[in-house]
Parts: structure tokens; sequence; C-alpha cells
């Protein structure tokens, strides 16, 4: 008996390093070529960026790009000498949390990382979990610039707490003028009235609808961002007569669900998602029938076919000689968002998180990142444009592609 | 037992409550900020968890019966007093997060949230204690999803009234939620929550009540045949077990300052879910309340350390990648648990601190008997 819970310990040990094995961590190739020795002789002082993000959960592909793009770009800084303070150059690292999505262990990492000593935070990626750490960022007076909380009332005045996104009312309203200028009248609405991003939203695209003449036939909403039956939903849309239906969900139910089921219940018109929805075709099941995805675009920050400035197209080159893939809205923002960081420290010529704030609380100050040039508004959201992007297949192909369609800004 | 020793129990019991809660206080006025931003924080989380567990334990343990949907109650709980602070915050009642008024509102909050939860404790238990086995796991299981669903959807209250931005920072400049400091400064009202209730918990079991309860769980027909009406046990254990979720559900409005239904779900990626707290029982040992308070503390410990202690860090790379997975870790956890302890790390047992004395006496007399059975195992072999 005794030997039987052993060996039965043992094994469910062994499945548990076979697991860890598959997705273990190897070690990164140093950004920026075979020459990124440090500056050695350049460093005064570290400082220490904090970055939270979920790295594993459902949601593990954000946290997971957040973090290339922030240490692709400290490694760049560090391989161009650093930061240049007042006191000398100092070199970057991070520290990195996982939140696992959820509200709870976000403030946990949060505070962790305040008691290291971390002033400047990259995080998170949702905007439920950073809706979660404004309040302790702005009580304990730490900076934190979140690369992808859309939600407007994330940053709703000019404090600690700053992204380098645009915010989903302007995303909505992207959207709905898309609508509007492609000449649809009749659109649908699923969305999740669980979700502070999915809702808001909805919120935002429904108003702008509302201002740019579009009649909305049909709005279903589901119980949560996880749900795997839209079948419903998609038949109230075509008795409704939608011509095009706003879906604002994330990549892990697009793929495997919510596409192919809207086909399948003869739902032929455009779906029209937000940033969320990058990253489907990683999602998309083995032996689906991929011509369903076409027609599917979303509402994205970034796209490298449109990297016109030195910057993005310096981002692009480096970020695929040190991860050798292409790289997506996330590795930019948070590329970005470090970035930021180091232009306000220079500015301000110092890294603690009051002057650094005062620093990027200045809305005359610009700053050069993959998606162009951008100062930031009164509440600390960047004022900038947006790209709508899609995913298109042609029989034949073994792959949908995803594709760059035009630059969206309002009018 | 003697009149006198329990005297004497009760006597020691209320000094180990006496100087938790003095403990607390103190901790409260000292400064320092790893007691603020680490340690703080998790007494707080420490707190709903222990009687999140505790009074699960109350169904699943003494009542065995399996509830699914424990966290609906805590969600319940934790709007009702989360909406209840911020309207007497508007109406002017308080102004500020200190001061005989604020701690009306915090009482008031509490029993609130309480009181909310065990009526709907009461509604859902009338008819779902009909029914026996999986199918009551079921239907608690469905009530926890619609409970969810239906605060998302109301307009005062889901995703757009409490959580989202501007809204959870209300709830956090004005309304229930603490700052650091504040949890600091009000630690002891978490500790004397945890200490109130865990009391009144153990009073329950140990009271004629607690009997009636624990003989239904071990026979329904033998203990309706003694003239117990089981049906109406059944649904005052389940009320009393969910005024106790509803209870903590202030706890954590208090502590996280922002309310999201995704927290009171039947599984999410944390360790407060539905399915968790069952773990935390089965961990702790279903029917000892002070197994689920030991289990809520280790599992908490467990998933804390693990992203924010030191020690795994030491540990060679193989394991670390492990590590970064923490589901996994609960998992062989709880295999390890089940294996070695089959009933959970207490059994049916209770920790008692008068009983710490006779610990050695205990653990020989364990592997006396052990060897015992390893000689009679050898004989039996040799015969065979």
């Amino acid at each position: 008996m005794k030997q039987k819970n052993l060996l039965s310990l043992f094994l469910a040990c062994c499945l548990a390093f076979t697991l860890t094995a598959c997705g273990g961590k190897t070690e990164e190739p140093e950004a920026g070529g075979g020459d990124a020795a440090p500056a050695e002789e350049a460093s005064g002082e570290t400082i220490t960026l904090g970055m939270i993000g979920p790295l594993t959960g459902s949601l593990a592909v954000y946290g997971t790009h957040i973090e290339k793009g922030v240490k692709l770009a400290i490694d760049e800084i560090n391989a161009a000498g650093g930061v240049a303070l007042s006191d000398g150059a100092c070199q970057l690292a991070v520290e990195t949390k996982d939140d696992q999505g959820d509200p709870t262990e976000c403030v946990n990492a949060m505070n962790a990382l305040i008691s290291d000593g971390i002033q400047l935070v990259v995080g998170s990626a949702t905007s439920g979990c950073t809706s979660a750490i404004t309040s302790v960022a702005n009580s304990e007076g730490v900076v934190m610039i979140t690369p992808s909380g859309t939600a407007d009332s994330l940053t709703t005045a000019m404090d600690f707490v700053f992204r380098t996104c645009f915010r989903d009312s302007f995303q909505g309203e992207l959207a709905a003028q898309w609508a509007k200028d492609e000449g649809y009248t009749k659109v649908g609405i699923v969305y999740c009235s669980a979700d502070t991003y999915s809702a808001g939203l909805r919120d935002a695209f429904t108003a702008a609808c509302g201002d740019k003449g579009l009649e909305i036939v049909a709005e279903e909403s589901v119980a949560t961002m996880t749900e795997v039956d839209y079948t419903n939903q998609f038949n109230k849309m075509v008795s409704a007569g939608a011509e095009m239906v706003f879906t604002p969900f994330y990549y892990d139910v697009m793929g495997p669900y919510l596409v192919p089921q809207a086909r399948s219940v003869g739902f032929t018109g455009v779906l029209l998602g937000a940033d969320g929805v990058d990253n489907t075709e990683t999602t998309i099941p083995d032996g689906a029938d991929l011509s369903v995805y076409n027609d599917v675009y979303f509402v994205n920050h970034y796209s490298t076919e449109l990297a016109a400035s030195d910057v993005s197209t310096n981002f692009v080159k480096n970020y695929e000689a040190a991860y050798g893939e292409t790289p997506n809205n996330f590795d930019a923002l948070a590329y970005d968002a470090v970035y930021v960081y180091k232009t306000a420290m220079e500015a301000c010529g110092a890294s603690d998180a009051a002057s650094v704030q005062a620093a990027l609380a200045d809305t005359s100050a610009a700053y050069d990142t993959t998606c162009g040039s951008f100062s930031f508004d009164e509440t600390g959201t960047p004022i900038k444009n947006g790209v709508l992007m899609g995913y298109t297949y042609t029989a034949g192909d073994e792959d949908v592609s995803k594709i760059t369609v035009k630059a969206l800004s309002l009018s | 037992m003697k009149q006198t020793s329990i005297k004497a129990r009760y006597l020691v019991n209320l000094a180990a409550a006496l100087l938790l809660f003095a403990l607390a206080v103190v901790i409260g006025m000292t400064g320092g900020s790893t007691m603020k931003l680490k340690i703080t924080p998790s007494l707080w989380q420490c707190s709903y968890l222990i009687i999140m567990a505790a009074s699960l334990n109350l169904v699943l343990g003494f009542l065995g019966q399996l509830s699914l949907g424990h966290c609906g109650f805590m969600a319940v709980g934790a709007y009702a007093a989360s909406l209840f602070s911020l309207a007497l915050q508007r109406a002017g009642f308080y102004t500020e997060k200190s001061g005989p008024a604020f701690m009306l509102v915090l009482l008031l909050s509490f029993l609130i949230a309480g009181a909310s939860a065990a009526l709907l404790g009461l509604l859902v238990g009338i008819p779902a204690l009909r029914l026996k086995g999986d199918y009551l796991a079921i239907i608690t299981l469905g009530f926890g999803m619609i409970i969810v669903n239906l605060i998302n959807n109301l307009p005062f209250c889901g995703q757009q009234g409490l959580s989202q931005g501007s809204a959870s920072s209300a709830l956090y400049a004005t309304g229930l939620g603490f700052s650091n400091d504040e949890k600091m400064q009000y630690l002891w009202v978490a500790a004397l929550v945890v200490i109130l209730c865990m009391t009144v918990m153990f009073m329950f079991v140990r009271s004629k009540y607690g009997r009636c309860i624990r003989a239904i769980r071990d026979n329904e027909i033998a203990a309706a045949a003694s003239g117990i009406n089981v049906s109406y046990y059944k649904v005052m254990t389940f009320t009393i077990s969910a005024f106790f979720a509803g209870i903590t559900g202030t706890l954590y409005a208090c502590c996280n300052a922002s309310l999201s239904t995704t927290s009171f779900a039947f599984t999410n990626g944390s360790i407060l879910n539905s399915v968790f707290i069952v773990v935390m029982v089965v961990v702790g040992g279903m029917g000892s309340l002070t197994g689920s308070v030991i289990a809520a503390v280790v599992l908490f410990l467990l998933n804390y350390t693990i992203k924010n202690g030191a020690w795994v860090a030491a540990l060679p790379a193989f394991l670390q990648n492990v590590f970064t997975y923490p589901m996994l870790v609960y998992s062989i956890a709880l295999i390890v648990v089940i294996m070695f302890r089959p009933r959970g790390i207490m059994g049916s047992r209770e920790f008692a601190l008068c009983d710490i004395p006779k610990w050695p006496a205990w653990i020989s007399s364990y592997f006396a008997s052990r060897g015992l059975e390893k000689s009679a195992k050898k004989e039996a072999a040799n015969h065979g």
C-alpha cells in the first residue's frame, strides 16, 4: 500500500515536470544582436522597473508579450548606455510579477513591488486588474503605466496612472465611424455585461452609433468572457437582419467559439472586434474551416505593416531578431511604456516617482513611440490614432493571414 | 469530562483570543513598509478565507451536504455592504473613514451583508435541501452562477456600478474600501470579526443543534426516526453558513476596495472561488473547524509565497518551472494530503490549546500502534 502511494506521488510529480518541461523557460537570446554587451562603464546605479501581467492563466499571452516587449526595450536601452539622469547614466532592470488575471492577486503583486522599493510600474494587462491597483498606485505614490488597460475610467485625472494605449470610448468611436464609412446602417452587438472591458466598449460603440445615425437592431449579452456558446446570440442577430456585429471579446473565445458559431447559424456579415481580438490566429482549432475567419476585423493600436517611423521599424527589426516572431500590439505598447519612462526620467533627470510623475504630467511633452509620436492629454491617456486589422483566408492557403486594412482616425 | 477542566479550557481559549486581538491592535500601530505592504494585506485576505472555509465546513463537514456555490453568498454580502456604505456616504451620514459614525456604518455593513446572504441562503435552502447528494451540488452550483450574472446585470451594482475604474475608486475613496494605511489602522476589525465568527461557529457545532446536524450527516433515516426534524435543521445550518459567508463579503470589500464578480465565480485563476473553498475544507478535514482555519492559512501562504517568496528562487531550475504554474502546485499539494491524510490534515479532530501537553503521548502511541500493525502484518505474511 505504502509503495503504491509513493509510486502514485512520484508519477504525479513526473506528470507535472513533463508538463512544465514543455513550457519551460529557455534562455532567450539577447536583444540587439550579438554585440549587446551592456555598457559597463556607464552604469551608475540600476533602476528597477516593476512589471505586472497575467503570465499564467487564460490570458497568459497578454502577460508574456508584455514581458517580451519590456525586456526588449530594457535590453536596447542598456546596450545604448542606459538612461541619462542628472547624476550620470543608469542601467535598467525589471522585476516581473504574475497576477493570473485576478484583481486580488494584482493588488498583492503591486504591494510586493512597492515593498521592494520599486517606484515605476508597467502593468497590468486587462482593465479589470488595472482598476484594482490604480487606488494603490495613487495612495502609495507610485507611477504606473498600463500598456493595454483601455477602460475609460482608469485614468480620470492627472495622477499617478498613465497608459500607452487609447481608451475604450475612442476605440468604440473608431469602430462606429468605420462602420458608417463602410455604409452599414443596421448593426448588432454581442458583448459580455460582466466584464469591464467588453461592457465599456459596448457603451462607447452604442453612443457613437447614436451620434452617427447607425441603427442598433439587436443587442445580446453573454454571462462571462469565457463563454463557449454564442449560437443563440447570433441567431438573434441573423433574424434581426444585422449587417455587421460588434464583438468586443478577447482572442481566447474568438478563434475556437465565437467566429465559427456565428457562421454556423448563418451570419455572413462582418464581425468587428476591438484590440482584444488580436492574436485570434493562435486560438483557431486544428482542422477548423478557415474560410469562416474571412470578414473578421478589429480595431488595433499598432500594425507592423504601417510601421513608418524609425522607432517602429527599429522595433520590428530588433524584436524579430530577438524572439524570431512578429511583434503584436502588446509587445509594442509595453515597449512604448518603457521608452515613455526613459524619456520622462531623462526630462526630469531623476528616477523617483514624484519627479517622473511631474514629468509625465507635462502634456506638452511628446513621446516618440512605435505607434507614432504622441503626448498625454490631461488625464494621462495618449492622443493618437488606431488601425483597422482583419483576417483573410483564400482557399488553398495553409493558414489564415492577418491583414492591415487602413489607419483609422476620427474625422 | 470534568466541569473544572472544561472551565479551564474556556479560560485558556478566551486568553488566546484576547492575545490575538491585542496582537492585531499592536500590529496596527506599528509601522514599516513590509508590515504595511505585505503582512497586513495578507492578514486581511486570510481573515476572509478562514471564515469562508469554516462556514462552508458547517454545511460540508458537519451537515454532510455538498455546496458548490458558497462564493455566491460572499458576493451578495460584498455588494450589499458596499452599496449600503456608498449610499450612506452620499446621504452625508459620514464624511471620513474614522469616528463613531463610520464605526456604526462598518458594524451595520457587516450585519446587512450577513442578513442579506442569510435571507438568500434561506430562499435557496428551502427547496434545495429537499434534494440529496449530487442534486444539491448542482443546485448550489447553479445558484452561484445565477448570483454572479444577476449582479452583473443589475444597473446599480454590476460591473458598471462598482468595479469600473472611477466607481471602484469611489468605493475606495468614500465607501468601505481601505487603503494600505487604513488596513493597518483597522486590522483589529478583521481580527475581531474572525474571533467572533469562529466562536459562534464553535458554539453552534458544540450545541444540541450541532449534535443534531452531525446525527443527520451520519444517518439521516436514524436521525429522523429519533425525532429530529431533518429539513428544519438542514435549512437552518445552510442559512447560518450563508450568514457567515455574507460577512466575509464585507471583509473582502474592505480589503480589496474594488469588486468584480470574477472573484466570486465558480472557478477563476486565484484561490478565492467556490471550488477552492471546497478544497480548503477537504484539505483541512471535513468536520474540523480548526482544520479549515489551518488549511485556509496554509493554502493562502502557499499561493502568496509562490509569487512573492524568496524560497522559490532558491530551488533548482527544473523545480522552478513547476512553480510558474501555481495551479499545478495546488493539485500536487492536494494529492499529497489526500494520499497521506485521506480525511484531511485534522480529520474530524479539533485543535485545542489545552491538548498541546498531551501531544508527545499521542505521537508516541501513534507510532507504537503503527509498529504493532507492521509486526502484525509481518506475522500474517510469515504465516500466509
